[in-house]
């Protein structure tokens, strides 16, 4: 038993040594003489954030077979080879060096964590192909090479929205408290918004923050009252539904707005009345009146067989952000030099909403403003709302 | 498993010369034979999880202290590196052994109130401690950059070479495995070393022989330390991007499993475990989702056949020789 063990042990490192050799070098050739665009992508199609890789996967699909249904780009037709990431950054490096070393590959969409794009950076620069994450939201990544973009929105632009266009435009206040979970996240959000703030001049008549998974918010809540704001905004994701329910369990009729949990359906499950007029911002929203979005999100959830979020929403447009970029090469070689150029100044309005570069690479979002009623997610105000 | 390797090893010290020039030669050739960064990117890995596993392995294979939490020093190493090369522009080459350094005294500070802790009791302390290290980092803003983590760390130079992809790195790696495993060599065949294998054997007994466990269990946790501090050292300006979510609980488990799989208290078992782990997470790639089953089963089918890992101590003749042969010779004079 043991000597028959050892022995297909042994074979297994031996061939495990061999099969290094010839992964990366045998690429199917055009099938049927078609010529192809071949994209990697990046994804945690396993780990914790498997729902997210999968979604990737799935919006990526779909939005690859729908460009060659239409005939494809300039002739080409389009192919994208899935890697699994599993969210571990030397795993995503492995994968980004190989897809570097591929010629066949033309650019990269992923990964999903800013930890994962960050440590590909250099790699993907040495490699000169471009890095173009649906994800990343750390405000350092794009900046780290002219190859590495990111569309889902800086940090720093939401806050300062939240308190010039939904305080101040939309709801005409003037006195405001604030509750905020002291993360990283909080805290940047907080100060922002106070930018935002002293810009049309805001009255922060009270403050309150909390650590995370404090559960009872009541006195935080109270010394909030005692100030009598006009309105109370929640900087959180996690503890906006218990934070709502215990502003009803104290009887205070107060307009709530939410910074950072987006639409979440959390919210309305969690809270049922208590949210009604709840106001909130989001980069993108599935709005029930919008067709196109509508059968998207059936599409998707036939598919992958789970509602999508934000996320492959992101993906879904990446891959149209490089057909753009592809197109715009027009008869020009079409190399990863070239689809970097043209994606820097490429303008597209996507499933997602408007993208436009930066130099850096990433995109300043606009935002949308949501509300809960009759226990459903209304959208109140477009993207144009800030600059009407 | 026995008679290969002694056979294998007969032939070893036939031609012991040969083998170790032809072997050094082909190794320093390696980035010539897959110039694929992909393929050296492997590579370098498996060099840098032999360290981590190998430097594990001291600890738990050699004086059976139970550390679980081995991904806390490597985090240490790791931020050593990059906050001291990023804000006092030290030179990389200088920075290794401070890192080093500062992570054995790490593992001093972390082993003197648990002389006395044993097995999962040791274990429970150092897992707590890793998290601990991953928590300062994550939220230490200033310092660690938090969640944003350290970016722009600097890459090695040497005579003008600048070793920043993966063919070049690799031979910082291979150096610094060879000087693990030279150095780990002399040290477990010393003095030293077989004090931490009598206090893996019968910590009791090993005292009464004037065996000072106290400190031989410092220094045992110290240098396992220090080569994690190393690794960390070396691994960061290759990233040249650090965060807190590379140092989880998760790691110290991967680096854990290396060494289970290899076997624990031989030299040769960890590199044997960092071989054939980091090979399986790129075979079996193909079959996505189900990779990590396959992994899992893996290990339970090894636990089942080959509980001492694939080179394990136990039963081999790879772990101190010196020792199982006076053992052996006293046995047969016994009998005889």
């Amino acid at each position: 038993m043991k000597k028959i063990l050892s022995i297909i042990l042994v074979l297994v490192i031996t061939a495990g040594l061999f099969a290094g050799c010839n992964v990366g070098g045998t690429k199917g050739k055009t099938e049927e003489g078609e010529k192809v665009i071949k994209f990697g992508l990046l994804a945690p199609l396993t780990g914790v954030n498997a729902e997210y890789g999968k979604g990737f996967e799935v919006a990526t699909k779909m939005a690859i077979e729908e460009i060659n249904k239409a005939g494809g780009v300039n002739g080409y037709k389009l192919e994208i080879e899935v890697a699994d990431s599993k969210g571990d950054q030397k795993e995503s490096s492995d994968l980004a060096r190989k897809f570097g070393d591929d010629k066949e590959i033309l650019a990269i969409i992923g990964d999903f964590t800013s930890g994962c794009c960050m440590a590909n950076a250099p790699i993907v620069d040495a490699a000169g192909i471009v890095q173009l994450s649906p994800t990343a939201s750390n405000p350092d990544y794009a900046g780290m090479s002219p190859y590495t973009f990111s569309i889902m929105g800086r940090q720093d632009a939401e806050a300062p929205f939240f308190a010039k266009y939904i305080i101040h435009k939309y709801l005409g206040m003037k006195n405001v408290a604030l509750i905020y979970i002291n993360s990283d996240w909080g805290v940047s959000s907080r100060d922002n918004f106070l930018k935002g703030a002293q810009e049309v001049g805001l009255n922060i008549v009270a403050e309150a923050s909390y650590v995370q998974d404090e559960k009872d918010f009541s006195s935080l809540l109270l010394k909030l009252k005692a100030a009598n704001p006009e309105a109370v905004i929640i900087f959180d994701q996690g503890a906006v539904p218990q934070i709502v329910n215990q502003i009803a369990a104290l009887d205070w009729d107060i307009q709530i707005c939410a910074l950072g949990p987006g639409t979440s359906q959390q919210i309305i499950e969690l809270c049922g009345e208590n949210a009604e007029g709840l106001i909130t911002s989001t980069p993108f929203f599935f709005d029930p009146n919008n067709e196109k979005q509508m059968a998207w999100k059936e599409e998707f959830v036939k598919r992958a067989g789970f509602e999508p979020t934000v996320h492959p929403v992101m993906a879904y447009d990446c891959v149209y952000l490089l057909k753009e970029a592809i197109e715009m090469i027009g008869d020009g070689e079409i190399t990863r030099k070239a689809i970097r150029d043209n994606l820097q100044v490429v303008e597209y309005d996507g499933l997602g909403g408007p993208i436009k570069f930066s130099d850096a690479g990433d995109v300043t979002r606009k935002y949308l403003i949501c509300a809960v009623e009759n226990g459903k997610f209304v959208l109140k105000a477009g993207y144009d709302y800030a600059d009407e | 498993m026995n008679e290969i390797i002694l056979k294998l090893k007969s032939i070893y010290d036939k031609y012991k010369i040969i083998i170790i020039l032809a072997g050094s030669i082909l190794l320093l050739l390696v980035p010539v034979i897959f110039p694929k960064s992909y393929i050296m990117g492997i590579i370098c890995r498996i060099l840098l999880y032999i360290i981590l596993a190998g430097g594990l392995n001291v600890i738990n294979g050699y004086s059976s202290q139970f550390c679980i939490g081995y991904a806390g020093f490597f985090c240490i190493g790791a931020y050593t590196e990059a906050i001291l090369a990023l804000r006092l522009k030290i030179n990389f080459w200088l920075l290794l052994p401070i890192a080093g350094i500062v992570t054995a005294i790490a593992g001093l500070l972390i082993c003197l109130p648990t002389l006395k802790l044993k097995g999962k009791y040791l274990a429970l302390v150092t897992l707590g401690f890793s998290e601990i290290v991953r928590l300062i980092a994550l939220n230490w803003s200033s310092l660690t950059g938090g969640p944003m983590g350290l970016k722009g760390i600097p890459v090695p130079k040497i005579f003008g070479i600048e070793f920043k992809n993966s063919l070049s790195y690799y031979y910082i790696f291979l150096f610094l495995v060879a000087i693990f495993l030279f150095v780990t060599r002399r040290v477990i065949n010393s003095r030293i070393g077989r004090a931490w294998m009598s206090i893996r054997e019968d910590e009791q007994a090993a005292r009464s022989l004037g065996v000072d466990t106290s400190m031989y269990k410092a220094l045992n946790f110290m240098y396992g330390a220090f080569w994690a501090g190393i690794a960390g050292a070396a691994y960061a300006p290759y990233t040249r991007y650090i965060d807190s979510t590379f140092f989880t609980l998760d790691e110290g488990f991967n680096i854990l499993s290396m060494a289970i799989i290899g076997g624990m208290g031989t030299l040769i078992g960890p590199v044997a475990g960092s071989i054939v782990v980091n090979l399986l997470t790129e075979l079996l790639r193909p079959i996505s989702e189900y990779r990590l089953v396959a992994y899992a089963i893996l290990i339970i089918a090894m636990m089942w056949l080959r509980p001492q890992g694939l080179f394990g101590a136990s039963k081999s003749i790879l772990a101190g020789k010196e020792i199982v042969k006076k053992a052996r010779k006293a046995e047969k004079e016994a009998a005889a």
